[in-house]
């Protein structure tokens, strides 16, 4: 008898290995053609300033793979500690830095612990300050009320538990913090062979 | 997405449309309109206690 919690298991083991593989291809290949558009293109489609993207390695511009810009209402402030969802090459993180400055915390969480090293480098290069951790959205490795911030940029539609990483970003958030995300929804639920299908799925 | 962060304690959920998100290969884009597949901007607040 087939138990389907070790289907699902499976299939979020199998996701995760696409997710790392694609977002590698990304950042390894930014001139290669994916489902979604990306680099510096793409930033400037999401308003992202331009002054920003002149600032930032070019490489960390280059694997920009996000959705939006969640750093137009992400507010930043001055010493304010940030939480970055899904890290990746690190230009929303390399942002946030600049903007919460010196006395600020901005924490990049990713599944690959390549791009973390990656989105450090980037960090360091462009004079700014961030930590990466190696983790999943769905066990977020931060203590309760830890953060003041949480933005990500089309990472939480990756994961087939969404409920838990919601309940991990108020988890990791202090009373008064807030979360300033751009993701992908969909309005009808994706058929089974969708759901099923790792690629399809980490597009 | 909406509901869950509602569901989970957040208050003051906002969102709002990406205008200028589409997926770069055209059957890929097909297929998201079909889903009604789109790029939203969400924010919320997790409330002092009183």
């Amino acid at each position: 008898m087939i138990d389907p919690a070790s289907v699902q298991a499976s299939l979020e083991l199998t996701l995760k290995d696409e997710i790392v593989r694609m977002y590698q291809e990304v950042a390894n290949n930014p001139t290669g053609e994916f489902h979604f558009f990306h680099g510096r293109d793409a930033a400037q489609l999401f308003g992202y300033a331009p002054e920003w993207l002149d600032r930032a390695p070019a490489s960390a511009v280059a694997s920009f793979a996000g959705v939006g810009n969640p750093h137009e209402r992400s507010n930043l402030q001055p010493g304010e500690a940030v939480l970055d969802l899904g890290s990746g090459a690190g230009l929303d993180a390399i942002i946030a830095s600049w903007r919460v400055g010196a006395t600020g915390r901005v924490v990049g969480i990713d599944l690959n612990p390549a791009m973390c090293l990656k989105a450090q480098a980037h960090a360091t290069a462009s004079g700014a300050t961030m930590e990466c951790q190696e983790g999943r959205m769905e066990e977020i490795p931060l203590p309760d009320a830890s953060v003041d911030v949480v933005i990500s940029n089309g990472v939480i539609n990756l994961s087939f538990r969404k409920r838990r990483v919601v309940e991990e970003m108020f988890r990791v958030l202090r009373p008064g913090g807030r979360i300033s995300i751009t993701d992908i929804v969909s309005a009808k639920q994706l058929s089974q062979s969708i759901v099923n299908d790792p690629k399809l799925w980490a597009s | 997405m909406f509901r869950l962060l509602e569901e989970t304690g957040f208050s003051r959920v906002r969102s709002a449309v990406v205008p200028r998100f589409r997926f770069r290969k055209e059957s890929t884009q097909n297929s998201a309109e079909a889903y009604g597949v789109k790029a939203v901007m969400m924010t919320a607040l997790k409330a002092v206690p009183a």
